[in-house]
Parts: structure tokens; sequence; C-alpha cells
């Protein structure tokens, strides 16, 4: 043996520690952002288009300062990345979240002319992209932190809660809010509208998405063409969809009274219903015939060795096993019926869709994002809450 | 007692197991040995009726199976696979209170069931009882596996190469587990390996099987002495057989009175077997042991002469 193989291979010192590149350069870009672009627009009334403003005119130098601080900490903290430094970097995040409308606060005070009522404030290109790039960050920390999906979930509730609360009590001047002063009525039926027709499409193809994966299970030559029709289904554009469904329901809604009262009609619920189960059944058949499936063979031939009956193998062995990857189905059938309802505005069926229809049509941009930024929230958190609930369903906390 | 009558399992034009008899005694345990697809497991998961046999009859306790609810003979049967097939999302306890269950005792009977198996298959109900299976290692997994396919105490128990996905330590300690419960125990045991030491260790009655026929069946000292052809004696280990033969064998049944001669310097206990006794010579260059009792007390010698002698007369006796 050399004295070379005796000596111990020399370590460096952090090694095990390499920089987080994606946190770095997330950092970088944000900084880069943060002083390039343009943060808010201030607009004299709600047609005319804003001038924009960067960061120093619309935060002041100690907003600036400050901002520049805490995202360059969230690359000094990723240079050398340890537990403790990945909650140090949760928390500047959070903080970073916090202040975002504190900064908005600060240049309404700065820059909008007090005498000028119809002045509104928008946010700029650096928010839009500083907020989407930290929700990255929060991402990229979890994984490494290896928390639950229920903590991000609790931290963004919060972090909307003093958003909300800043916009109820201090930001009258913000657009989105003048937006919602304007129509607070309507904005709170819509929400309920987009959610009662998410919950109805949901619900119906869960069951019915169920059950055709149970009958495919049984008799395998449905299997093929129903796949192959929910798989064409997919396909149509869903504006077509509405379209194609126009017709035959008002014919049917003129040939047969009954279901004129219960209020089907070639537009309005019955069609973007009808439409959004169609799209729904997709995902919800294919992760449940999938769920069912893969449920480990050996598993079941000792249920049925053991004397399990074919009721007593399904519920109390298939499914429960098969419910985390269901649950994933369920998921993913609600993210995407959140976001299609908003299509199903166009034919009159109400929810948040109208708003962003009716601003597209009024080339009022605010008003667009009163539509859609709840319904990217709803599909957030729908999709952090059933996420969390599958996680914890899975059997004896299995990962 | 388990009767296989001239069974047959045909999978549409395949013919999975031929014409197959056998008799398993009420108490013993027999190993089916072959090489893969050789239909030992098939011929295993008929007796459940997992598999259906589609000629012949299976008969247990005196009754075909065909007569019994399939459902009602399982139940009856302990059934013990390799990869524990136990269940992911239950506990131990529950995992081996499954049957208990389903058979409806009262859940107090189930729980003290659970905990005196637990006891005898060295699992503490405290460390183990509420832990799920991808917390245990293989082989605690597999002594869950068996203290489920015993937990309503069934008479017979069908073992589908229960220790196959085990490392080679941890399966000799469940092997010898295994036997020490059934030397207890004395259930009706089919139990289907492709490992003849294992088979040759465990079992009263070994049967080979090639190709959905039994080749040759009997106890493994009469396969070892006498294997019918040069595939059974390949699966028997070939040249190793003379010692897999020896390790079969007492020391204490081929001892002889002391002789006149000076005791041998090197001890063996009568308990031990002859493979060990021949692996002493060879180590410590001799041709004779003194064979002692547990207290070390020589109660007689061993000579490698009168070995080989008693096994020429065994050969010429066949």
């Amino acid at each position: 043996m050399s004295l070379m193989d005796a000596l111990p291979t020399p370590r460096l010192r952090w090694e095990g520690r390499r920089p987080n590149g994606v946190l770095l350069s997330l950092s970088v870009v944000m900084l880069a952002a943060f002083w390039s672009l343009d943060a808010v627009s201030v607009a004299p009334n709600r047609i005319v288009a804003g001038t924009g403003y960067g960061a120093l005119e619309a935060f002041g130098w100690p907003g600036v300062l400050l901002a520049t601080l805490l995202l360059s900490a969230i690359g000094l903290f990723a240079w050398q990345p340890s537990t403790q430094h990945y909650r140090a970097l949760l928390a500047s995040l959070m903080a970073l979240m916090a202040l975002m409308p504190v900064g908005l606060i600060a240049s309404s005070y700065l820059l909008i002319d007090p005498d000028l009522p119809q002045a509104r404030l928008g946010l700029g290109a650096a928010y839009w992209v500083i907020l989407f790039l930290l929700l990255l960050c929060l991402i990229e920390i979890r994984l490494r932190l290896k928390l639950s999906r229920l903590w991000p979930t609790l931290l963004l509730t919060a972090v909307a809660l003093i958003w909300w609360l800043c916009a109820a009590l201090w930001l009258d001047s913000l657009a989105l809010v003048q937006e919602f002063r304007a129509r607070d009525a309507q904005f709170v039926r819509a929400v309920g509208q987009h959610i009662t027709l998410v919950s109805i499409a949901v619900s119906i193809s869960v069951v019915v998405g169920m059950l055709l994966a149970m009958l495919m299970r049984r008799y395998s030559r449905l299997q093929k063409g129903a796949f192959a029709l929910l798989n064409f289904l997919q396909t149509i554009p869903s504006l077509a969809l509405f379209g194609l469904l126009l017709g035959p329901l008002a014919w049917l809604a003129a040939k047969v009274p009954f279901l004129a009262q219960l209020g089907v009609s070639g537009i309005g619920t019955a069609p973007a219903l009808i439409a959004l189960i169609a799209y729904s059944l997709l995902p919800m058949v294919r992760n449940t015939y999938i769920a069912l499936e893969e449920v480990s063979p050996a598993t079941l031939d000792a249920a049925k060795g053991m004397g399990m009956r074919s009721g007593q193998r399904f519920w109390q062995v298939r499914l429960p096993l098969a419910l985390p990857v269901l649950l994933e189905g369920v998921r993913i059938t609600t993210v995407q019926a959140i976001g299609l309802t908003a299509v199903a505005a166009l034919i009159g069926a109400g929810g948040l869709g109208t708003f962003i229809f009716q601003g597209l049509g009024q080339a009022a941009m605010d008003m667009v994002l009163l539509g859609a930024l709840p319904i990217l929230m709803l599909a957030l958190v729908v999709d952090a809450g059933l996420g969390a609930l599958a996680e914890a369903l899975r059997p004896g906390g299995i990962q | 007692m388990i009767e296989l009558a001239h069974v047959s399992k045909r999978f549409g034009n395949e013919t999975a197991v031929d014409d197959m008899s056998l008799h398993v005694p009420k108490g013993k345990f027999c190993a089916l040995v072959g090489t893969s697809g050789c239909g030992k497991s098939t011929t295993l998961r008929m007796i459940n009726r997992l598999i259906e046999h589609s000629e012949g009859d299976i008969i247990l306790d005196g009754q075909a199976i065909k007569e019994y609810d399939p459902v009602k003979l399982r139940r009856r049967i302990g059934y013990v696979i390799q990869h524990t097939g136990l269940f992911p999302h239950w506990s131990v306890v529950r995992n081996i209170g499954l049957v208990p269950r389903l058979l409806k005792w009262p859940a107090a009977e189930v729980q003290a069931r659970v905990e005196e198996l637990m006891n005898l298959l060295g699992l503490s109900v405290g460390e183990f009882g509420h832990k799920y299976p991808h917390q245990l290692s293989g082989g605690q997994a597999q002594r869950v596996g068996v203290a489920r396919a015993l937990a309503a105490d069934p008479d017979i128990l069908l073992m589908d190469e229960p220790f196959g996905a085990l490392d080679p330590i941890t399966r000799e300690k469940l092997q010898d587990e295994l036997a020490r419960l059934q030397a207890k125990m004395h259930k009706t045991v089919v139990f289907v390996t492709h490992d003849m030491d294992e088979a040759l260790k465990l079992a009263d009655h070994l049967v080979v099987m090639r190709a959905g026929r039994i080749v040759q069946q009997g106890s493994p000292l009469a396969l070892l002495q006498h294997p019918v052809d040069p595939f059974v004696e390949s699966l028997l280990g070939g040249l190793e057989r003379g010692l897999k033969q020896a390790s079969l064998t007492r020391v204490k049944d081929h001892m002889t009175s002391m002789g006149q001669m000076l005791p041998a310097q090197s001890r063996i206990p009568a308990d031990f077997s002859l493979r060990q006794a021949l692996s002493m010579m060879l180590r410590d260059h001799c041709d004779r042991l003194t064979v002692v009792d547990q207290h070390d007390v020589p109660i007689g010698e061993l000579s490698l002469r009168r070995i080989i002698k008693e096994a020429q007369l065994d050969k010429g006796s066949a």
C-alpha cells in the first residue's frame, strides 16, 4: 500500500454545501427587475394609460434600500445553504411579500396627488415579476426543507391577509381596489357562482368518473373506446364545445318544457356545466382507473388468499390504497375546472370570467385582474388543500 | 391432511401441472422444489383455490375442496407469500388480526391472539405493534407475514417461497425459527422453494418437480441417497450431495462405544451433524473423534472408516 492510499481524501470544508444555484439566480433576476422595471404606474383616471415610475420614485430611498437588502439576503443565504439558512431565507421571503403592499402605500403617498380623486395606482412589471419569482423561491425552499404542502399554504394565507388588510384600510387609490369598490356586490356574487359551478361539475364528474373507471375494469373492451372518446372531448376547444352545445340544448328546452323549467337553455348554466363535466371526466377517469389498477398485485393476492370476499378486498384494500392517486385526480380536475369556468362566462354562466371579458371589452386591465387574480388564488388554494389531503392519506405515511 | 389425486391444470393449451398425485399426512412438512415455471406455485395455489384445478381431486381432511366455499376454505388455510403481501396501510397489529376479524372473533380475543403470535415470533408488541410494514426490515416483515398466516390457528399452512427475497443470514434465521415453530405446532405445511438446502433443512417430505410433473418424491435422506436421474442429482448439488447427506445425519447415529485405543483428542457433541464431524476431522487432521454428551463427558467415538463402511452398506441395501 502506498502512502497516498493511507492518507484520507482531502475534503473541502463546505462540501455538500454548494451554493443553491436556483435561489442564487432568482435573487439576481429579482434584483435586476427591481432596479430596471417600473415598480408602479399612476393614471389620472380609468381610461388613460398610466405613467410608469421606477423603484426610487415609488418607494423613496429607505424603501429601495430595505428591498435591495432583503433581495440580496436571499442570494447571500443561498451561497452557503444550511437548514438554518433556508429558514432565514423563508423569513426574508415572507418579509418581502408582507412588505410589498406597504411599498404600495408608500408610493400612493409619494406619487398620488390628493386633489385628484380619480387618480389610480397600478402595479408595475417589477411587482408581478418579483411576486412570481418569490413564489418560485418558496417552492424551492419547501422542497429543500422537506416541508409538507400545508406550510406554504398557511404562510401564503397569512401574506394574503396582510395584503387584504392594507388594501382595505390604506390603499383606496389602488386601481384594483377601485374596481372592486365599484362592483363589490357583483364580485361576491361572481365568486359564489364560480365556486358553485366548479363544485357541481367536479362532484358529478367524480361520481361518474369513478363509476366509469370501475366499469372499465370490469369490461376491458369498454376501456379503449371510453378513453378514445374522452381524449377526443379533451381536444375540442372549450369555446367550440359551448357553441356545439348551443343548438341541441336550445332545441331540447323548446321541445321538453320540463327541462326548460329546470333552467336548461342554449346558453347559461346548463351548457356550461355539461362542457365542464365533459372536460373533467378524462383526468378523473384516467386517475381513478390508474389508481385502482396500480395497487400491488401481491397485496391483492394476499387479500384473496387470506379469505377476503371481493367486496372486502375492494373497500378495505384496493380503494384505500388507491385513494392518494385518486385524490390527485380530483385535484387536477378541480384546478382545471376553475380555469375553464372563466370561459363559461362567455355563454352567460356567470362567474369570475365575467370581469375578465368585460375588462377586455373596455380595455380596463385592472378589471381583468379583478377576475383573474381570484381565479388564480382559488386554484392555488384548492391545489394546496387537496395536495395536502392526498399527502396525509398516504398509507402509513409513505412518501 | 392434504391429498392430491391425479390433479392437472391447463391454461388454454398449456399444461402447467400434469397428473400430479401427492399425499401430505397431518402434521407433516412437505416441500415442493424445482426450477422456476415447473408448476410448484400453481400446485400450491390450487390447494386454496386461488387457481381452480382442471382435473383430478384435491381433498382436505376427507372432503374435496370443490365442495367448500372458496372464501371459507381460504380462511382455514394459512397463506404466506414471497413479498409478504402485507397491507401497507395497516399497522402490524391490524395486519396480523385480519383473518380472526374476518371470522368475527370478539375484539378482545383478536387482540390477545395477535399479542400471543407476536411474542411467539419474537416481535415485541410495544415496539412493532403500531408500525407500518414499510417501517420494518425484510425479516421482520416476513415474521409478521407468518404471524398473520397463523392468526386463526389453521391446521394447514401454505408457503410460497416465503424467504426467497431475504438476505442469506436473515433467511437462515427465519428457517430455524420456522423449524422451531413446526416442532411445537405440527401444522400440515406445503412449502414451495427453489432453494434445495432450505427444503432439505425443513422438509419431512420432498417433492421434486419438473415441467408440471413430479420427478421424484420421498424423504430428504432417501432422495440424497438415491436420486432417480441427473436432474434431481444436480438439484441436490451434484458432488456436494455427500456433504448434504451428512448434514442430515446426527453424530450419535454413527457413534460406537469407546474402543481399546486411546481416546481421540478432538471432541464433538453427540447431537452435531455428521457434516460438522467431517469438517472437524479435516481441520484437526485425524480420522477419529471422541463423542461427548451435553456435559462434555465422553460417551463414545466416531471413526471415519466406520462412516464410510456404513455408507457402503446403505448403498448396497438399496
